[in-house]
């Protein structure tokens, strides 16, 4: 059967569809086998909606009464989709724990009725195959992957704080045994499709071309013998953890894995390891009943609407590179090669971008090369890589002195100290050098003014700010920086750049510490008052850890390091006179020569684990205090570093300085690690109550300073 | 004879790795690794856009079996986009002027006139090879199936079989005349009578001017240094092959090689044996005018000849008088001289035979001599005995350094010019644009 003659069909299946959009297409090829399409040719992205739930519903019982039927064969509307899983926003309007349960019950059943079907169904695969869908698939009889980068397979619900709910956990433990459905579930995992047929996921990879005609055939001769499809039975050492005591031990890891850090806040994956182990010591029917209940139970929790807020926050930032206006960036120059331009540089020859780094220092160069490398070594001792793939990677990066000419290239980073004279003398002879008028001026500053830096440069507009945050591989916010003359164009390169590089960019306008920075000004300034006036770093950093940040703000102090620290609250402190003078514990630090993890350590030790050398100096600034210690309660300690961030935060949308409030939602979580599963900072505010907020706002304003103050535009939103 | 500015070849700018003796610095480097360092360099330093480049030449006399066609896996390397077609070329010795001449040869025919052009050498992974007998056995091995097979083959191994041909050894050597290079070298200081003094004489000074120039940075520009891989821990900036303690005494300590006996060829006086690339962007004159691009160098003439492999250090004066003719010059106007030095002997033997009516006329089919060289115009900043001779990027290297030297010293014209091993020489006119 020819490609086209497939088209063609499922073209006219699809107009003369009755039944309109969003549901499934039966196609008859003859021979008794039908293809069941989850989708038109023309509808884009699928997800399972109720309404294509229903329809699939119809198309089994339809199924189940055609006697002349000998085999089916399920796929996606056409080349490179299947299904992008349950649609989010069903599962965002589930409102009771019943009612989510009810609908998880039924999506099973129905996948069920069609793998029940009397004869084989199989899977084809290409494209996305993710939640719901995989779900479906491992409801039938046989799964045959196309074997190219687009096919996704796997089942992230964790990762919206629930569980794989339409029988996943049931089957796919079941089909791979415990330690393999553990892997994937328990992580959210997305497979692509050879690493999903070493799992046992999927029975058979092809080429994608011939996916449809291996199905048909596939089907064909299971028919042919008259089976549904290949038993199978686990072996091996699945066999053994799965079916004997020896199960123990895969539990026991995971347990323990699963209450350390920050996994504690998070009950989807405990839960998810409790549904695993009943598909193994239960029934399947009373297997899937728990699944039912516990998602009934999960999809009406605060953890999941914070995360399904957390999701559309990431979609929508991802949006943000999809402009009309954006450039492709192909060849970049980057300038300076310590950490932040090493590192930029490294992303991007990772994502095929041919990049030029320039810096006076040779150890800087090799350093970057380095640093690369050492990445590079990681993946392919994991075999993400091939070594050929790495070194292609590694041969984009070329280092060097000298600049050379710049006619080529797309974009220019930089990346370089934090003096505005030098970037000013940058830009100047990157224009000299051959520049192109359309090529994008970037700036990775943290501090200084982007309409300062693009003073007196022709066609200043390409001037955009693309902040990065330590360490670059791995921080996934780009905060995007528009100055005054900055171009729409400008901030859309940046923010697709941002997207290619799997960031999320993050649009803010040029102020003083833009939108991270300065809600984290308040937070680490309050920190170190809190330390000066006797608590403990210790007892600080639990409180915030015990809240859901990663990293308490001593340790994260340690971090940055006090030299960046100092700086940075000192250009706050000049732009934010009311509220952020800055602690003088920084200046103490910088004085004391203790600068955190990047010299010998600060509060902490190198080692990170016992007090470090900065504990003196905590001590020396105590005793100017008097040596009277204010110990402060956890709630406190939580007020005085949460509240104030939260004012700033909308501080900063007062101002206009962002669009919206999601923007600081997601800037802080992905900034900061402000506790994903608040679904983010003004979610959480609003949680807490503004009026509440508000209220403790103004009275720490009274006891300790006018630097608590509420925004005008919290105190308004007050009931 | 001029040319029309859409037939005349501009050297447009160009690069090279440190030249590194074989078995040091570059040593795990292959000929793709540096080739492609010095494609990705040259048009990152002239910025011009790599899908007007009509083709990748490059020349490489012993390319790694992993990367044949060596030019083509070097420029996709160096992101050249994949829509560029690419060739190795290979002329031994020469093979980095080949590249120059093909595609010179290509804009006059029409068919193309932007070129990525250089040489590649990696003498180092010049491979150990399993000699025949092995190589039976290794195959007799694999076919075998059953056990009793598979034991009877394995049982036939003798130790015989790990003696491995040396692929260095035998790319030197001449399967014509069946004489190693330096014995042809050996060849001509006979027929010349060029005595064993001349030729360490010769060879200091190369050390001399190749430290004279390091010292003044005259080979800064020209090169772009090295980052190692895979552990970065260093850049290789400088050449490693050229002693700046080099002195009459020790030179004449050394034995000869080739003819251990009676000769006078040393190491001190030969080329050494050399890692390395070179690389340039070339373009019509036509073309570099339309970019908007300053050329270097003009091609003014090119020619090849042949002559007996048993004496093949005397190629460059068989090519030279067609190259000079085509540029439409004669003798006395050349400014400047790279002739490249393979061997002492064989470069003192090319001045002789310039100036000799008798060989000329005998051997060249010239009425007369061709001219006299003054040494202060010959190689003025060392040659391959101090920097060493990376086979194919040679011929790249002396032009690339002809040109800038040209322009340095605001000189006009220049020849550069290899002997080739096989009896081949291979000559070319530049004048400074």
């Amino acid at each position: 059967m020819s490609s086209t003659a497939t088209k063609d069909t499922v073209k006219q299946a699809a107009e003369s569809n009755p039944e309109g959009e969003g549901v499934v297409v039966l196609e008859r090829i003859g021979d008794g086998i039908t293809i069941l399409r989850l989708g038109a040719a023309d509808e884009g992205m699928i997800t399972l909606t109720e309404q294509r739930l229903d329809s699939i519903d119809r198309a089994a019982d339809q199924l189940a009464q055609d006697d002349t039927l000998r085999g089916v064969v399920v796929t996606g509307p056409g080349p490179g989709m299947f299904a992008a899983g349950a649609d989010i926003r069903m599962i965002e309007n589930v409102a009771t724990p019943q009612e989510g349960a009810e609908g998880a019950a039924r999506g099973r059943s129905i996948f069920g009725k069609l793998g029940a079907l009397k004869v084989p169904v199989v899977a084809a695969v290409d494209g996305p195959c993710l939640g719901g869908a995989l779900e479906l698939c491992l409801a039938l009889d046989y799964r045959i992957a196309a074997d190219n980068a687009g096919t996704q397979i796997g089942l992230p619900e964790v990762k919206l704080g629930i569980v794989p709910g339409f029988g996943g956990t049931q089957r796919l433990t079941r089909l791979v045994g415990l330690p393999k459905a553990l892997d994937m579930i328990l992580q959210g995992k997305i497979l692509r499709a050879k690493p999903a047929w070493k799992r046992g996921v999927v029975d058979r990879i092809v080429p994608a071309e011939k996916l449809l005609a291996i199905a048909i055939e596939t089907v064909r001769e299971f028919a042919d013998k008259g089976s549904k499809g290949p038993t199978r039975k686990l072996r091996g050492m699945d066999r053994w953890l799965t079916h004997s005591p020896l199960r123990a031990i895969v539990e026991r890891k995971v347990r323990k894995t699963l209450s350390a850090g920050q996994a504690r806040f998070y009950e989807a994956p405990k839960r998810a390891l409790e549904l695993c182990l009943d598909a193994v010591r239960l029934p399947v029917e009373r297997g899937f009943e728990r699944e039912a209940s516990v998602t009934g139970d999960l999809i009406v929790s605060k953890t999941c609407k914070g995360l399904l807020n957390l999701y559309f926050l990431t979609e929508r930032s991802k949006r943000l590179g999809k402009s009309d206006d954006a450039r492709s960036i192909d060849r970049a120059l980057v300038l300076g090669g310590g950490v932040m331009g090493a590192g930029i540089a490294g992303s991007m020859v990772n994502k095929g971008i041919l990049v030029r780094l320039c810096d006076l220092l040779p150890e800087n160069l090799l350093g970057a090369k380095k640093r690369l490398q050492k990445t590079l070594d990681k993946k392919l001792r994991r075999r993400h890589l091939k070594k050929h793939e790495a070194r292609a990677v590694q041969d984009r990066l070329a280092v060097s002195s000298e600049w050379g000419l710049l006619a080529q290239t797309d974009m220019l980073l930089e990346a370089v100290p934090e003096v505005l004279d030098l970037k000013r003398k940058i830009f100047a002879e990157a224009v000299e050098r051959g520049l192109s008028d359309d090529a994008i001026i970037a700036t990775n500053t943290s501090s200084l003014s982007i309409d300062a830096m693009s003073e007196g440069l022709p066609n200043r507009e390409r001037v955009v700010g693309v902040h990065f945050f330590n360490p670059p591989e791995k921080m996934p916010l780009v905060e995007v920086i528009r100055g005054s003359h900055t171009s729409d164009a400008a901030v859309a390169t940046a923010c697709k750049l941002a997207v290619r590089l799997g960031k999320f960019p993050v649009v803010v306008k040029d102020c003083a510490g833009f939108l991270v920075n300065r809600c984290l000004a308040p937070y680490m300034n309050e920190a170190a008052r809190l330390m000066v006036e006797g608590n403990s770093p210790e007892f600080i950093d639990q409180v915030m850890l015990d809240f859901g940040f990663p990293m308490g703000p001593a340790r994260l102090l340690d971090e940055v390091g006090y030299d960046v620290a100092n700086k940075v609250s000192e250009v706050l402190a000049e732009a934010f006179t009311d509220r952020m003078t800055p602690s003088p514990f920084f200046a103490a630090m910088v004085e004391a020569g203790c600068l955190g993890m990047k010299k010998d350590g600060g509060l902490y030790d190198k080692s990170g684990d016992k007090a470090g050398p900065g504990r003196a100096v905590l001590t020396a600034l105590r005793s100017t205090r008097g040596g009277v210690d204010r110990l402060a309660t956890r709630s406190e300690v939580h007020q005085r570093l949460v509240y104030p961030m939260i004012a700033e935060a909308y501080r900063i949308l007062e101002e206009g300085l962002v669009n919206s409030a999601e923007d600081l939602d997601l800037g802080l979580v992905f900034g900061i690690g402000f506790p994903p599963f608040t679904g983010g900072i003004t979610k959480y505010a609003e949680r807490e109550g503004i009026d509440i907020v508000v209220e403790a706002l103004t009275a720490m304003a009274e006891q300790h300073g006018n630097r608590f103050a509420p925004p005008r535009s919290l105190v308004e939103q007050r009931d | 004879m001029s040319r029309s500015k859409q037939d005349t070849l501009a050297i447009i700018a160009g690069c090279r790795t440190p030249f590194a003796r074989a078995g040091t610095d570059l040593k795990r480097a292959s000929a793709a690794d540096l080739a492609s360092h010095v494609f990705r360099e040259v048009l990152d330093r002239s910025a011009i856009d790599p899908a007007s480049i009509d083709e990748v030449i490059l020349g490489c006399g012993g390319p790694d079996a992993g990367e044949a066609n060596v030019a083509r896996v070097a420029a996709l390397r160096a992101g050249i986009p994949e829509a560029v077609p690419a060739v190795t070329v290979m002329r031994n010795c020469a093979s980095g002027m080949e590249a120059l001449f093909a595609a010179e040869m290509r804009l006059r025919a029409g068919e193309g006139d932007v070129f990525v052009v250089g040489g590649a050498e990696s003498m180092s992974n010049f491979p150990l090879m399993f000699n025949r007998r092995a190589t039976d056995w290794f195959a007799s091995l694999a076919r075998a199936r059953s056990l009793p097979q598979r034991l009877s083959r394995i049982a036939a191994f003798r130790p015989g079989f790990l003696k491995p041909r040396v692929a260095i050894l035998e790319g030197l050597r001449d399967p014509i005349s069946g004489l190693i290079m330096g014995q042809t070298a050996e060849n001509v200081a006979r027929r010349f009578g060029i005595s064993r003094a001349e030729q360490d004489e010769f060879a200091l000074e190369s050390h001399h001017r190749a430290t004279g120039a390091l010292e003044r940075g005259r080979f800064a520009d020209e090169i772009a240094p090295v980052p190692v891989a895979p552990k970065f821990d260093r850049f290789i900036t400088d050449d490693n092959g050229i002693r700046k303690e080099q002195n009459a005494e020790a030179l004449a300590k050394l034995r000869p090689v080739f003819d251990k006996k009676n000769g006078d060829v040393t190491v001190g006086n030969s080329c050494q044996v050399t890692d390395g690339a070179a690389a340039m962007l070339v373009m019509s004159e036509a073309r570099a005018e339309e970019f908007g691009l300053e050329p270097l160098a003009l091609v003014r003439g090119h020619s090849r000849a042949a002559l007996d492999p048993a004496y093949m250090g005397l190629g460059p004066v068989h090519a030279t008088p067609d190259a000079l003719r085509r540029a439409g010059i004669g003798f006395d106007s050349v400014d400047l001289f790279e002739i490249n030095e393979a061997f002492a002997a064989q470069v003192l033997g090319c001045v002789r035979a310039f100036e000799s009516d008798e060989y000329c006329r005998e051997h060249v089919g010239l009425p007369g001599a061709i001219g006299s060289i003054d040494p202060a115009k010959l190689n003025v900043n060392g040659g391959a005995i101090a920097l060493g001779h990376p086979i194919a990027a040679t011929g790249t290297r002396i032009a690339l350094t002809l040109a800038e030297e040209l322009r340095a010293q605001r000189k006009r014209y220049g020849v550069a010019t290899l002997c080739i091993g096989g009896g081949q020489g291979q000559a070319m006119v530049l004048e400074a644009a």
